[in-house]
């Protein structure tokens, strides 16, 4: 239909009155066109949201020449793009609108405005059929009637030995030993097939083996990732809470609630807490939190953006739904507002993540200790921004003195000579008196005394070390200084600045003198003691001016005579420290030195300093309060009270306010937001009704609940797709992580609802019940083989007319080779991660060493689920073999193949040292090549297979055997 | 350059800091900074001089780039995101701030495919005292195929590719290693010929016939020692080699560390390599080994400018004698910029307002494209800066791909390298 019939038929329109902008138009425009065509999109640079920018795809009154008009009308409209045509009276009242005028409100800027359409399958209720043959496995009959549908013929069931490495595989991620694979072949009956997915089923292996597959969804790591990539110590009871759920068959919604809110649902329960690992398992910006902090718009954008990781995680996770496509406008395919993701950032904004005890402390001692950790944190604040206050008013003064001083002190540089000058003992009072004085040998005349201050890097004092704060200079005849006293420098009524490297000059003149003494009244102060000392006396005086006190007496009431540096006589020895050699410069600094004082006099703050020193004090009180606590057991979890890491600090339990942001800008803060969600489902709220002063957690309570509720369909759905992946090799709905409409729609929604209403409808909502129906069926139990006729229909055996060869998993791969050579340690399950690396340069940059790390290390020989698992420096072998990137959810593994994975399986010295044991394990076998066939493949090897590896083995050894088995595919691939 | 290299003391001339050194700095606004807060006005504490028949002021530590100047095409209005530097590195090489997003040379290996059986088609040259910020994950496929990821190579190291040559062993020799690849082969086929339709079991056996090839042929792109003296010594390669001494940071060592990673770049993309990511600077340890010179600018930058540019310099110099340059496109860049006034006495923080790109070859023009502002503080014309996308987008359009063309579906989204934005830098590229 070409617009011309279009209007022929709608007569009514070219009469009727102009349509009216804000009742007719604008909805039509903010509903089907702004998603694309608004200011910050522009798709095709073709905007429509200003009146301005619509005149450039229209001609007022000419509807026909108009371009806007031309792109939605039409048998195949080319807009709008990726969605259902415009109905033709909403057509019409578009032309109509241009005919006449097009009329726009001044100023009037429109907005892209989506209807929430929630016509979508992931959306609608779960239709829930009743199976017709009750005889058979329900999951047959669903997958036959679709395969009969298709004319698909389904290959014959495997033979047993195929099947019983296949399941144990499937089941726990190992291989079956032979003899198991034996006895199993033996009695090859439904009910030793019933037994033995039992025996698999509650082995604690199974929860080993799915627990992985979870553990890739929820991104878990155990270091940060980002810039350091610091550790996690703590994350690993997570991971030993998911093998445990598990293995333990714990109620899917009850799984689900305690990863978003188990403090609030579960209080009292470790499993509560244990749970929260799951929000807090992907990567963390150590930077961004605690170095920059929120007080700064990049600590901001990083917490916004540790936000979205969470909320990411929850929706992508547990509903496969795409929240956090709506960050910076509506999601453009799926019914999710902008104004739903900011919710969700309501419901987050308290928590963050760090350590959080749970199990170990009494919860009255929790409280306290909290309440304690917010005081310290509360004075730390303080302490940590008069601190910067402080530093900050200087260096905006002081930096350019700063690198002047610098320069000249690198350019006219002094060595530091050993003779340092006299040094008193050290007091604990400041106010003891200490004298140091010189015998001239004669009385005679004195014109000046010449103090030069001395030079010490202790503590980084330098220049000034030791120079009394009050002292007094005289001069006598009289050794003891009872008779005829002089006082020729007085400075003991206040105390003096310190004169660094400046000498202190004092003129004497008057009668003739013997003795000079400095005593001090008020000693210059260390960190925690005081002490008087002086590089250096000078006296002139004589004919010739020169300096008579060199190489004089000195005695003093006390001396440390610490040679070489400090002595009596390192006083008159003419041997002192010059900061720099060059008057000129000395001069210069010792101008910029003064100014520097002047201005840090200038910018004392006695108020602040007071202060300080009170924080100090309490601080040390608190700390060592803390001590007192028991330590409790850890984990890495979402928190909302912790210790502060620099600007990393807990907001105990207030959440901090959130906005919806313009495009998803921090900068462009709109409304603030309550807690709330996405309502994707009939009966689902947007804004959570919550009671004034609730805690924080009941935030995440209400969405907890929501999303586990028995009304949400994405949640059965999601989760059955999964089971069916980790069981079939291949979902039903292609995007585990994603059932909008940018997703895949199900190969089989009748079976996928039927199994979601069945995992619904249990009261145990058991997972190890829908897996026992799926590895029960036919259709799990199918051979693999190529059928041609089938290809030609279905190719990608969408329908499952056979089963799926699949290739190890990475952890498979390397947990086969330890266990077929004999090296794996089953038995060490849980606790802390080996580490199959060596860190170096721990303090700031870890780096993580896989090739220093001696694969011989038996503490490695366990489960690569209890592998520490690091985000910047992943290992190197599983990396190659498609492990998950632990960055992100990942809903299901690549499986490449590429020339790297060749020379790392063939090459690894993790295989050649597994193949060495292989070998030793082989030893005592009669016929080596059968069982190393029979441990590593499940089977004995063909005729053809065991003559060309005998040959082997008898030129290159059983090592070298062993080697090239761990290579073929027999071994890697699964039929 | 990990760390951020410093605009104003490399090739953004900014006369003004040096009249106001030392004075307080103002650029009427507030300023936030990333450690510290603003100090006074910092000149660059070397001498700027003209290059090239463009007059180009470049200072005295890349004075080696001077030789090829006229044809750097530098873009002096490029702003970031943040002044975070895991995030800013991320933004760089995958065009998101976040981990989790695929490399701009796994992009381009995806989009043009190999050009070699032998060799990955994307190779990094990590700087071998450590990894910069985000360690892999800035040479990492994430959602697209694995082979699409970074190969790091090594070049001076005892292994220079993870597992590329059988381990030390009592068991292996050259002998059983190729025994044990040709039962290996023989026993694959069997097991592929008894299982009809499955292509990958056929790519299995091929995966072992090119690490074969690819021992070989990586070995002798590595082999930079059968390169003549005197191409060696424009690379400024060191007679001690990787061992030459770093224990305090020195320009020669430098430029041996740089200029080695050049030649062998240039080994790669002789032989068909697509994408080759040099680094510069490792993680943030001490004693520092990276741009982020906080604390000392003529500590850290002299030495390590120096070595960039004589290797960046030799690179496109050698590039040129053999016709390659044309096709070959060079892009400069870091995580951010640094800021006009010091911090310390001589330090600089973060700038994530204004930074320097510049690119080369590959069809680029030569010449100046956008300015900052007096200060090199921020743009000078803010409405019209520069952004990673637009420089990747550039980078995509030169090598024949339409950015916003290039896309993978992943979580429902229509994943590109330019994210939703980018336009080409026209001007730049005639």
């Amino acid at each position: 239909m070409n617009w011309r019939y279009s209007l022929a038929l709608l007569p009514w329109c070219i009469h009727a009155a102009s349509p009216d902008f804000e009742k007719d138009v604008a909805p039509i425009l903010e509903a089907r066109c702004l998603s694309c065509h608004d200011e910050s999109s522009a798709k095709g640079e073709v905007r429509l949201d200003t009146r301005e920018q619509l005149l450039t795809s229209i001609r007022l009154g000419q509807p026909d020449d108009s371009e806007l008009i031309k792109q939605i009308s039409g048998s195949k409209p080319e807009m709008p793009k990726k969605a259902a045509p415009l109905k033709a009276h909403e057509v019409a009242i578009l032309r109509q609108w241009i005919a006449s005028g097009a009329t726009w409100p001044e100023q009037r800027v429109l907005k892209d405005n989506p209807p929430r359409d929630l016509k979508w399958w992931s959306l609608k209720p779960i239709s829930k059929r009743d199976v017709k043959n009750s005889s058979t496995n329900p999951v047959d009959d669903f997958i036959n009637a679709k395969l009969a549908e298709k004319g698909l013929k389904p290959v014959g069931e495997v033979d047993s030995i195929t099947l019983i490495r296949r399941l144990t595989y499937d089941l726990t991620g190992l291989p079956p030993t032979p003899d198991e694979v034996e006895a199993f072949a033996e009695s090859n009956s439904t009910n030793t097939y019933v037994a033995t997915v039992e025996r698999l089923l509650a082995s604690p292996a199974f929860g080993e083996k799915w627990a992985q597959h979870w553990l890739d969804l929820a991104r878990y790591g155990e270091t940060h990732g980002y810039d350091k990539d610091k550790p996690r110590p703590n994350a690993w009871p997570y991971r030993d809470y998911v093998i445990r759920s598990f293995n333990e068959d714990k109620s899917y919604p009850q799984f689900v609630q305690e990863q978003i809110a188990g403090d609030a649902l579960y209080p009292g329960q470790p499993d509560g807490i244990l749970g929260l690992g799951f929000l807090a398992a992907g990567p963390w910006d150590y930077i961004g939190h605690s170095e920059v902090g929120e007080g700064k718009v990049d600590g901001r954008i990083a917490k916004h953006l540790d936000r979205d990781e969470m909320i990411s995680a929850v929706f992508n996770v547990f509903t496969s739904t795409t929240v956090q496509c709506a960050q910076c406008h509506h999601h453009k395919f799926d019914p999710v507002r902008m104004e739903d993701y900011y919710r969700l950032h309501a419901v987050f904004a308290a928590v963050d993540r760090a350590d959080r005890v749970y199990r170990g402390l009494k919860p009255e001692q929790e409280k306290e200790r909290t309440a304690l950790q917010g005081q310290i944190n509360g004075l730390r604040a303080e302490q940590t921004k008069l601190q910067a206050e402080a530093k900050s008013e200087l260096s905006a003064r002081t930096s350019g003195i700063e690198r002047r001083l610098e320069e000249l002190r690198k350019k006219h540089a002094s060595p530091l000579l050993p003779q340092y000058g006299y040094h008193s003992s050290i007091s604990k009072k400041q106010d003891e008196v200490k004298w140091v004085q010189v015998d001239l040998g004669r009385a005679q005349e004195i014109e000046q005394v010449r103090l030069i201050p001395a030079f010490d890097t202790y503590n980084n004092i330098g220049a000034g070390f030791g120079f009394p704060v009050r002292y007094k200079v005289e001069a006598s005849l009289d050794a003891a200084f009872q008779q005829g006293v002089r006082l020729v420098r007085d400075a003991t009524n206040q105390d003096q600045s310190n004169p660094r490297s400046t000498d202190v000059l004092i003129d004497v003149g008057g009668d003739d003198a013997r003795y000079i003494r400095i005593t001090a009244t008020r000693l210059a102060p260390r960190k925690d003691d005081y002490i008087f000392a002086l590089g250096e006396v000078e006296v002139s005086g004589g004919e010739n001016h020169d300096n008579i006190a060199k190489g004089c007496a000195v005695s003093s009431l006390d001396s440390i005579e610490s040679g070489p540096r400090w002595g009596r006589s390192n006083l008159t020895d003419s041997i002192f420290h010059r900061e720099l050699n060059d008057p000129v410069a000395l001069a210069e600094l010792r101008q910029l030195e003064a100014q520097k004082t002047e201005i840090e006099t200038s910018l004392k703050n006695p108020q602040r300093e007071a202060r300080l020193k009170i924080l100090g004090e309490q601080l040390g009180k608190l700390n060592s309060q803390l001590k007192t606590f028991p330590k409790g057991e850890v984990i890495y979890a979402a928190t909302t009270d912790f210790t502060a890491q620099g600007a990393f600090k807990p907001t105990a339990g207030q959440p901090r306010p959130i906005h919806l942001l313009n495009r998803g800008d921090i900068r462009s803060p709109r409304a603030l937001m309550h807690p709330g969600m996405t309502p994707l489902w009939p009966g689902a709220v947007a804004e959570f009704a919550l009671p004034a002063r609730a805690p924080e957690s009941s935030a995440r309570a209400e969405l907890a609940k929501a999303i586990a509720s028995a009304e949400n369909p994405l949640l059965w759905r999601s989760m059955v797709n999964r089971l069916w992946l980790w069981t079939f090799s291949q979902p039903l709905v292609g995007t585990p992580n994603d059932f909008g409409r940018m997703g895949m729609q199900p190969t089989h929604p009748e079976l996928l609802d039927y199994l979601a209403a069945r995992l619904r409808d249990d009261p145990q909502h058991s997972l190890k019940s829908i897996i026992r129906l799926l590895v029960t069926s036919q259709a799990y139990r199918r051979a693999s083989d190529h059928d041609e006729s089938n290809a030609q229909i279905d190719s990608n055996n969408a329908y499952l007319w056979r089963a799926n060869r699949r290739r190890l998993t990475a952890e498979e791969f390397r947990d086969s080779v330890l266990t077929v050579s004999g090296m794996m340690n089953l038995e060490r399950r849980g606790g802390p991660s080996f580490q199959d690396f060596i860190i170096e340069k721990p303090q700031h940059s870890p780096h993580y060493e896989y090739a220093l790390h001696d694969p011989e290390d038996a503490a490695s020989h366990r489960r690569s689920i209890y592998r520490f698992v690091v985000r910047s420096q992943p290992q190197p072998l599983l990396t190659t073999l498609d492990c998950a990137d632990p960055s992100q959810s990942v809903p299901y593994r690549d499986e490449s193949t590429t020339a790297l994975q060749a020379l790392t399986q063939w090459n690894n010295r993790l295989v050649e040292v597994m193949s060495r044991h292989f070998a030793e394990r082989l030893q005592q076998a009669p016929d080596v090549v059968t069982q190393a066939c029979q441990l590593a493949l499940g089977r004995t090897p063909t005729e053809a297979e065991k003559a060309a590896l005998n040959e082997h083995l008898r030129t290159y050894g059983s090592a070298s055997l062993a080697r090239v088995i761990f290579n073929l595919n027999a071994f890697v691939y699964l039929d | 350059m990990a760390g951020a290299a410093s605009h104003v003391d490399m090739w953004d001339h900014k006369p003004l800091l040096s009249q106001r050194d030392g004075q307080p700095w103002d650029p009427g606004e507030k300023v936030e900074l990333f450690q510290s807060t603003p100090g006074a006005c910092f000149g660059c504490p070397w001498a700027f001089k003209p290059y090239g028949r463009s007059g180009k002021m470049l200072s005295d530590i890349v004075a080696p780039l001077g030789a090829v100047v006229d044809d750097l095409a530098f873009v002096h209005n490029v702003v970031g995101k943040t002044g975070v530097h895991s995030q800013g590195t991320l933004l760089q090489t995958t065009g998101f701030q976040l981990p989790g997003f695929p490399s701009a040379g796994s992009w381009v290996s995806y989009a043009l495919g190999s050009e070699s059986d032998n060799l990955p088609s994307f190779v990094v040259l990590p700087d071998h005292r450590g990894l910069a910020s985000n360690g892999s994950k800035n040479w990492a496929n994430a959602f697209l195929p694995a082979q699409h990821q970074g190969t790091v190579i090594r070049p001076g190291n005892a292994e220079p590719i993870a597992d590329l040559h059988a381990p030390k062993s009592d068991f292996i020799s050259p002998a059983s290693d190729r025994a044990g690849l040709d039962l290996l082969g023989r026993l694959n086929r069997g097991y592929a010929q008894e299982r009809p339709g499955d292509d990958r079991l056929q790519a299995r056996i091929r995966s072992y016939e090119l690490a074969a090839a690819m021992q070989l042929s990586a070995t002798d792109a590595l082999d930079v020692a059968s390169e003549p003296s005197y191409i060696r010594d424009m690379y400024g390669l060191a007679s001690e080699g990787e061992g030459v001494d770093d224990t305090i940071i020195n320009t020669k060592a430098e430029t041996e560390f740089f200029g080695r990673k050049c030649l062998v770049a240039r080994r790669l993309l002789e032989r068909g390599v697509r994408f080759v990511q040099i680094w510069s600077g490792n993680d943030n340890g001490h004693p520092r080994r990276n741009w982020d010179s906080h604390e000392d600018v003529k500590r850290d930058h002299e030495p390590l400018s120096l070595g960039m540019a004589h290797g960046a310099a030799a690179l496109i110099k050698d590039l040129k004698q053999r016709g390659m340059l044309e096709d070959t496109l060079i892009l400069w860049t870091t995580e951010f910029g640094r800021m006009p006034c010091s911090q310390g006495s001589k330090g600089r923080d973060h700038n994530p307002f204004v930074f320097t790109n510049w690119l080369c070859g590959g069809g680029i023009q030569g010449g100046t494209y956008g300015e900052s502002d007096e200060w090199g503080f921020r743009p000078q014309d803010r409405a019209n800066a520069t952004s990673v996308y637009d420089v990747h987008a550039t980078v995509l359009h030169q090598l024949g791909i339409d950015h916003t063309k290039l896309t993978v579906r992943y979580n429902s989204i229509d994943r590109r390298l330019t994210d939703v934005h980018g336009h080409v830098l026209k001007g730049m590229v005639g």
